[in-house]
């Protein structure tokens, strides 16, 4: 067996320099947002115990988890998502705190992912929860909130998709088809599989929910798609989805977002776990989501609590892509001592420099040849080397 | 914006569709070596690839849409929109063994070859039949004349290469014809321009169909 010391896992990287600073930046950027309005950190671990995960299988399927086991035999996975650990913590430790309560997070998540698709399986993701409150008011809060995060990494070149699930539920539950047809139906909406769904739903014609489904893939775009949704199907509820969605979409409007927003009812992923709108972002020149959040009502209940909550999580990853300028962290200075006993005189002056704000380093080798050769190397510009005088190698008088 | 193309036989196709909605394609009937090419008035760029390339580029989105196979797609799996069946390309996936065998009876485990592994996996597991499935990359036809497999899961078109090396169909998989397929992030950030050029594409599919009816009848 090949012996593979020397590389990381499929999937995983290493960041260097730059690319941690893309990252911190990009996180500090949404933590000011988040922190500024009373949201507060939380830190998960990153093994949990398999249970809390275990009601989730609907929509977060098992295979997909990295599994292992603790030194009692039971099974622990490394954390996949952020949210079901915050509504554990949310119905235990929590419980006794006033509602609403305002979570965010920033750790990294795991997922197998299958190989040799350029996919990562580690995933830092960074994201809010707001639990409790009224239900429109924190859908607005969280959602405006979701947009002010696209627009502090990447300024106006973003895309905000927003639906509202219970239209497809409405429909989707009045067309009575088995459930495994119902999946099915639901599949193709997803992917906009015209096709598919055509043929699908061919039998069940005549009734308005198949006729109402078929157009669902393509009912996306501006405020005229709630009017178009509207005459399609307002039955079962489907017409006060509508109607809800309506208003968050027109408050959106309100805050100028209006050219930013897409409604797309054909959002019908996890439908299982989504109880009310869900929303998706988008960057330019990134083929996928970075932004995913939504309304899921009943995540607590399955660790004991009844209360609603919004929240959404964004890759970090793909949105460090988008910070384009990078502090320059690389030594401007280096520092050398021309023998041990000037190294408390050199380390003072390294002090000062390093107090000045100036990026400076003590040399630890040992002559004058060999730390001129390393500062030659490494590209950094002064040596500052301290004897009885302190005398200045500048690289560019070469 | 990008459309990747399989190349061969759907980019033929895909070509003759889109001079019949009027976008200039004469680049790319010239293309030389060159792999990304104009079309129209240049605000589309075609990028020939291999079929199973064609939806990793479109899943990245590196390219906005792409024109793959049906059975590409079943095999590779991925997350994108797959908006049209265009029509062409038109063959099957079809389940066949030698000559006058049996397949289904008898309780021993059977041994499936194909080139669609995945395509072979699901089929059975639906079936709830636990198979050994082997990976052939050439002619799979060969693999149970040699005695390796019990039977192949594979592309038919007319059924000729089966019947002259002894095979014989024993049912059909699935039908599978060209797609188009859309990233999932372009679909929303270029909204106007994708849907425009779907509603084209569209009209003439629905056209094109209508047309292959009529003849039919």
């Amino acid at each position: 067996m090949r012996f593979r010391d020397k590389i990381t896992p499929e999937g995983t990287k290493d960041l260097l320099f730059e690319e941690c600073d893309r990252r911190s930046q990009a996180t500090q950027k949404l933590k000011n947002l988040f922190t500024m309005q009373g949201y507060r950190r939380i830190m998960t671990p990153a093994l949990e115990y398999y249970d809390v995960f275990a009601r989730a299988a609907n929509y977060l399927p098992l295979d997909l988890m990295y599994k292992l086991t603790d030194d009692k035999g039971r099974l622990l996975v490394l954390c996949p998502d952020c949210t079901i650990p915050a509504a554990r913590l949310t119905a235990t430790r929590l419980k006794d705190e006033p509602r609403p309560l305002r979570l965010y997070y920033n750790h990294n998540i795991y997922r197998m992912e299958p190989q040799l698709k350029g996919k990562s399986v580690e995933v830092n993701q960074v994201g809010v929860e707001l639990i409790g409150g009224e239900t429109l008011r924190s859908d607005m809060e969280v959602v405006q909130l979701g947009a002010d995060c696209m627009e502090a990494i990447a300024g106006d070149k973003y895309r905000l998709e927003l639906c509202h699930i219970g239209y497809f539920k409405a429909i989707i539950e009045s067309l009575e088809v088995e459930e495994e047809i119902k999946e099915k139906i639901r599949s193709y909406i997803e992917q906009k599989n015209y096709a598919a769904l055509t043929s699908i739903l061919e039998p069940y014609k005549e009734y308005r929910a198949a006729r109402a489904l078929l157009k669902l893939p393509r009912l996306f775009g501006g405020a005229e798609v709630i009017n178009k949704a509207y005459r399609l199907f307002d039955e079962n509820g489907a017409g006060e989805s509508l109607d809800y969605l309506k208003k968050v979409y027109e408050y959106l409007q309100s805050l100028g977002l209006g050219d930013k927003v897409i409604l797309d009812l054909g959002l019908v992923n996890l439908a299982d776990y989504y109880t009310g709108i869900i929303f998706r972002g988008y960057f330019t020149g990134i083929g996928e989501q970075v932004l995913s959040g939504g309304r899921y009502d009943n995540l607590l209940g399955d660790f004991g609590e009844d209360s609603p909550s919004v929240g959404f999580g964004i890759n970090v990853d793909l949105a460090s892509r988008k910070i384009k300028e990078v502090s320059s962290d690389k030594t401007q200075i280096l520092v050398f001592a021309e023998t041990t006993d000037y190294s408390a005189k050199a380390s003072a002056h390294r002090k000062e420099l390093n107090r000045q704000g100036i990026i400076a380093s003590n040399s630890v080798l040992g002559t004058k040849e060999e730390v001129i050769a390393y500062a030659k190397a490494a590209g950094i510009p002064q040596i500052h080397m301290v004897g009885e005088e302190i005398s200045i190698w500048r690289a560019e008088e070469i | 914006m990008r459309l990747a193309l399989t190349k061969g036989r759907l980019e033929k196709n895909t070509v003759e569709m889109l001079e019949q909605l009027g976008y200039d394609c004469s680049q790319v009937k010239n293309k030389g070596r060159r792999l990304i090419l104009p079309i129209g008035d240049g605000s589309i760029e075609v990028v020939l690839a291999k079929a199973a390339d064609v939806v990793t580029y479109v899943e990245n989105g590196v390219c906005d849409m792409g024109v793959v196979g049906k059975d590409t797609i079943m095999e590779k799996e991925g997350t994108f929109y797959e908006v049209t069946d265009l029509g062409f390309g038109k063959c099957r996936f079809a389940l066949a063994a030698k000559k006058g065998t049996d397949f289904y009876k008898g309780y021993q485990t059977r041994t499936i070859a194909s080139k669609y592994v995945n395509v072979a996996h699901s089929y059975f597991q639906e079936k709830n039949m636990d198979v050994n499935v082997v990976k052939i990359e050439g002619s799979v036809e060969l693999a149970p004349i040699l005695g390796l497999a019990d039977a192949i899961v594979d592309i038919v078109e007319t059924g000729s290469t089966l019947k002259e090396n002894g095979l014989e169909i024993i049912e059909d998989v699935c039908q599978v014809s060209a797609r188009l397929i859309v990233n999932i992030a372009s679909m929303k950030l270029r909204k106007q321009e994708i849907e425009a050029f779907l509603d084209r594409i569209e009209e003439f599919v629905e056209k094109k169909k209508q047309e292959e009816e009529k003849n039919g009848i």
